[in-house]
């Protein structure tokens, strides 16, 4: 798929970049922009203003599965092969002994699941998107919008919170 | 605490510094790396002549059929402790200082950790017939596992320690090499670039990482504290005198942050010489993990205390039998090494000038790693030595073969967390932004 072209604005500082995304957050002319920066600041957080990741029902649903996984193989094993203890009656389940499997695959489940999920919110793997400026994994913010000119209103207003380069993109 | 901290450098200078170490090395890498390239060797060759010869080359003998492997065993997994501790743990409680110690720790963890899933392997002789009881499957006659048995869920807890901690090291890794990808150039660009999954630094990518990180730190946190207490169960759930004590989980997992928190501390001081990164891994970050290992230490010197006072009060005499052994029987030595290098020398890092000392510390945490070895060797071979049955109490000696295969491990371990030193960032870099004054402009 052909990526769209548009303007690329670089910021130096964390402030200007938070100013800018308050800005033009939910306006129809900065349709589909992306804010990238070389850390997770939480002013950044806070101006994306979105709403809880979710993520958490990866890791929750992985959590129960592996709850229910670890009780179950525990019982299922008693009940396949009853291992009679104090001369109790086969089918007398003792579900203590089996809190550390259910322990054990919350928490393995849990955590491929949140990785899982991280990994499909964050749209990764994803070798071959275009890297747009490498700094900034190294210290700079950056503003992408698609589809917008140079010479559009919107390279206007987002120079005007200090950026420190604005270039086109093509699409490629 | 980082909040204090007069930083000489801005996070513009994060990359190119913690980076430098994908560059030309320090001669002393090469001389570390080949130091663990012989021990590794000797190790492997022991552990081959183990399999040709049998496991009568180590000392196991009757009634001690659990003597050093094991005790290395249960080191390896201890010292992995520190790694998800500090990553985790301190991560929910915003301790911000361990922004610059959690990489290389979380790595010592996972190579901890492999480590430590050896010496089963190990312990068996030849593993390929024994190792099949550690997860017996197929199964073809309907003979499941005990999974009540400590053992079997020992194979469950490490298992699942070793992949959440694997994750959660290699998570924290993508940013960073996604900026490793940045700057480097050719077939190690496209290396880096399918390492880092891709990775671009949106905003929505942070917000759902961020989120995503939390998430795993939670799930560990007890994970931590549940892997030594199941290991600690593979004693305390037997009837033995000296293992069978409900005190063991809290104890053992004091134990296990104690010394990985001394390795942490061991592995960190020559490194940030090795790769130039005293002006990111500060002295203040040192002296809050030698505050850490004092605290662990203080808990592990009450267990050890409580644990006499239990076996005196209890009137129990098989259970004091052993602990007055220990103390002043044949097996007094290693008893005497490991309080005075768990308990006493640490005392010395109350001084604020010896926390700061930095060679005085790193070699008081080398004595707490010696003296953790020598917790586990004292729990496990005298307990087992002098049992309920005088006619079988025997002597345990620590064999050349014991010695060569532990060394090996030691060998092992150093061989692959010098890789990742060269190959990979060492510090959190994106972290390491986070405790640094923030790119502000002018008018704020």
């Amino acid at each position: 798929m052909k990526r769209p072209g548009g303007i690329l604005v670089i910021y130096k500082y964390l402030d200007q970049v938070t100013d800018a995304m308050v800005a033009i957050r939910g306006r129809n002319d900065f349709k589909d922009h992306e804010v990238f920066s070389p850390t997770s600041y939480h002013e950044i957080e806070e101006a994306l203003d979105a709403s809880p990741s979710q993520v958490r029902w990866f890791t929750l649903s992985g959590a129960l599965t592996g709850t229910l996984t670890g009780f179950g193989l525990g019982l299922w094993v008693d009940y396949d092969w009853p291992q009679v203890v104090g001369g109790k009656l086969p089918g007398l389940y003792s579900l203590p002994s089996y809190v550390i499997l259910g322990f054990e695959l919350t928490i393995l489940f849990g955590g491929l699941m949140t990785i899982l999920g991280m990994l499909v919110m964050c749209r990764l793997p994803n070798i071959k998107q275009r890297i747009l400026d490498v700094r900034f994994t190294d210290d700079r913010f950056g503003i992408f919008v698609p589809n917008v000119a140079m010479d559009g209103e919107q390279a206007t207003l987002l120079k005007q919170f200090g950026a420190e380069e604005i270039r086109q993109i093509e699409s490629a | 605490m980082s909040d204090e901290i007069k930083w000489n450098r801005t996070i513009s200078d994060v990359n190119d510094g913690i980076l430098s170490n994908l560059g030309k090395p320090h001669p002393s890498y090469y001389i570390a790396w080949g130091a663990a390239i012989v021990c590794l060797l000797i190790g492997a060759f022991t552990w081959g002549m183990e399999m040709a010869v049998g496991v009568g080359i180590t000392g196991k003998t009757s009634p001690v059929y659990w003597g050093v492997l094991i005790t290395d065993f249960v080191f390896w997994v201890g010292i992995g402790h520190a790694g998800t501790l500090i990553s985790a743990i301190l991560f929910l409680f915003r301790a911000k200082w361990r922004n610059t110690v959690n990489r290389s720790a979380e790595a010592m963890t996972v190579f901890a950790v492999i480590t430590a899933g050896l010496f089963p392997l190990i312990h068996m002789g030849r593993f390929w017939f024994g190792s099949y009881w550690i997860m017996p499957l197929p199964n073809t006659n309907n003979l499941w596992a005990n999974y009540r048995s400590p053992l079997a869920w020992d194979v469950f807890a490490i298992s699942t320690y070793l992949t959440i901690s694997l994750l959660f090291w290699y998570m924290g890794m993508v940013p960073d090499l996604a900026s490793i990808r940045d700057r480097v150039k050719g077939l190690r660009r496209g290396i880096y670039g399918i390492l880092c999954f891709g990775w671009r630094g949106t905003a929505k990518q942070w917000h759902h990482y961020e989120a995503g990180y939390g998430f795993l730190a939670a799930l560990a946190t007890p994970l931590v504290l549940s892997v030594h207490s199941i290991v600690s169960w593979d004693f305390a759930m037997s009837i033995q005198p000296g293992w069978h004590t409900t005190i063991f989980p809290p104890y053992f997992v004091a134990g296990a942050i104690l010394s990985g928190c001394a390795m942490v501390y061991t592995l960190l001081v020559p490194i940030r010489k090795m790769f130039r990164m005293e002006e990111f891994i500060r002295p203040e970050h040192l002296e809050a993990c030698i505050k850490l290992t004092l605290l662990t230490s203080s808990i592990v010197f009450y267990a050890y205390a409580v644990e006499f006072f239990v076996a005196w009060y209890s009137g129990n005499i098989y259970e004091w039998a052993v602990f007055e052994k220990r103390a002043v029987g044949s097996y007094a030595f290693y008893f005497w090494v490991m309080t005075f290098c768990n308990c006493i020398f640490p005392l010395m890092w109350w001084s604020k000038r010896i926390r700061n000392n930095i060679p005085v510390s790193m070699f008081i945490c080398i004595l707490v790693n010696v003296g953790m070895w020598f917790e586990r060797y004292n729990i496990i071979v005298s307990s087992l030595v002098e049992d309920f049955l005088p006619g079988s109490w025997g002597h345990f000696q620590p064999t050349l073969g014991d010695i060569a295969l532990s060394l090996g491990s030691f060998g092992w371990f150093m061989f692959w967390f010098l890789i990742f030193c060269r190959y990979f960032p060492i510090v959190s870099m994106s972290e390491l932004k986070l405790i640094m004054p923030k790119p502000l402009s002018k008018k704020h």
